[in-house]
């Protein structure tokens, strides 16, 4: 069976459970699966019960930090185990599903594929980071898995990298100092890989960066304002890093 | 023309190209193809070698996305699935470039 993984962890700053409720109606109209959400007591009171919506919560760890706000990310490398499918795709909460593209990619043979592109909307290819670290950078924003011997050393490894991070990040000389799922799983894949490659999804995730501020999200499209200039993108899933999102 | 004229027609070249760049984006994304376990992009390049090759072999190897090799036992229905996939993404590319260019 195939199914989607989502997190959802409130924070001081940020609601998640609301923008769980924007993404997760796209995520049932356009894939039409089961969804298992990963969350803890305190967003859960938040999380409505929803057909096809499963709940399972959990302690998450914390104490990591981004632009000096909580960030609860450490508990990437437990999808493996807290996941019920067979097939996973794993999503972070703000990724705005609009058409069946996740279905094409999960209808395939890998048991383990993430994005090493990405492709900034706005059109102002604003995320190059290949100078920020010695090893390229993937996203962890969508992974598709199956369960596997592989893939779980994959995840296996990210936990290892995580307990260690700081040494990774000498070794790989990564900028970023606060834990990134994304260069825990290119340093697992990396080291996995044997040092020589590894499978990727073909294409670029398609990304908003920060800066743009969210001001419409409908059933069909997102609409942002970036630079004092208006976007819009339509029928085409978009991953949403503006945490404003949450209001709009 | 003054210069407020120049900067509208700046404006609307930046939204025409930048709808452009995501509409090609997502045409792309909209021509992976999941065949027999494998990811194909069904681009002119994909399509022409299938078709190249199904004219001289009855049953042949191509490379997938991830450059792992496949045996099309079926290479009327590959073909088939790759054309319709591609003509599925570009029409909608192209009425999305209708648009944006008409519209601005």
């Amino acid at each position: 069976m195939t199914g989607v993984l989502l997190y959802c962890f409130n924070t001081e700053s940020y609601r998640y459970d609301k923008i769980a409720a924007k993404t997760i109606p796209l995520l049932r109209q356009h894939l039409g699966l089961e969804i298992t959400v990963v969350t803890n007591n305190e967003t859960r009171v938040h999380l409505p019960e929803q057909e096809g919506v499963n709940y399972m919560v959990i302690e998450n760890q914390t104490g990591n930090y981004i632009n000096q706000k909580s960030w609860h990310n450490l508990d990437r490398h437990r999808a493996y185990e807290l996941s019920p499918y067979e097939k996973t795709i794993l999503l972070d909460i703000d990724y705005f599903c609009y058409s069946d593209y996740l279905l094409t990619l999960a209808n395939t043979d890998q048991d383990f594929m993430v994005h090493d592109k990405v492709h900034d909307v706005t059109g102002n290819d604003s995320y190059k980071f290949a100078r920020n670290s010695m090893i390229p950078m993937v996203w962890a924003t969508v992974i598709v898995f199956k369960k596997t011997p592989r893939a779980m050393a994959i995840f296996d490894m990210v936990k290892y990298i995580k307990e260690r991070y700081s040494y990774f990040c000498d070794l790989y000389r990564i900028d970023f100092q606060n834990f990134r799922n994304d260069y825990a799983f290119a340093i697992a894949l990396h080291q996995l890989g044997g040092f020589k490659g590894y499978e990727t999804i073909p294409n670029r995730l398609p990304t908003l960066p920060a800066a743009a501020r969210v001001t419409e999200v409908s059933a069909t499209h997102v609409s942002w304002n970036h630079q004092g200039r208006h976007g819009k993108i339509a029928n085409n899933d978009l991953h949403v890093i503006d945490k404003g999102v949450q209001n709009v | 023309m003054d210069v407020n004229q120049l900067k509208d027609i700046s404006d609307r070249s930046y939204r025409i190209a930048v709808n452009k760049k995501n509409a090609l984006e997502k045409a792309r994304s909209s021509m992976l193809l999941a065949y027999s376990g494998h990811l194909f992009q069904a681009n002119a390049e994909t399509i022409n070698l299938v078709q190249v090759l199904k004219n001289k072999l009855k049953k042949f190897v191509v490379l997938d996305s991830n450059q792992n090799p496949m045996m099309v036992e079926d290479p009327d229905d590959l073909l088939e699935r790759l054309i319709t996939k591609q003509q599925e993404a570009l029409n909608i590319y192209h009425q999305s470039y209708a648009d944006s260019t008409s519209k601005g």
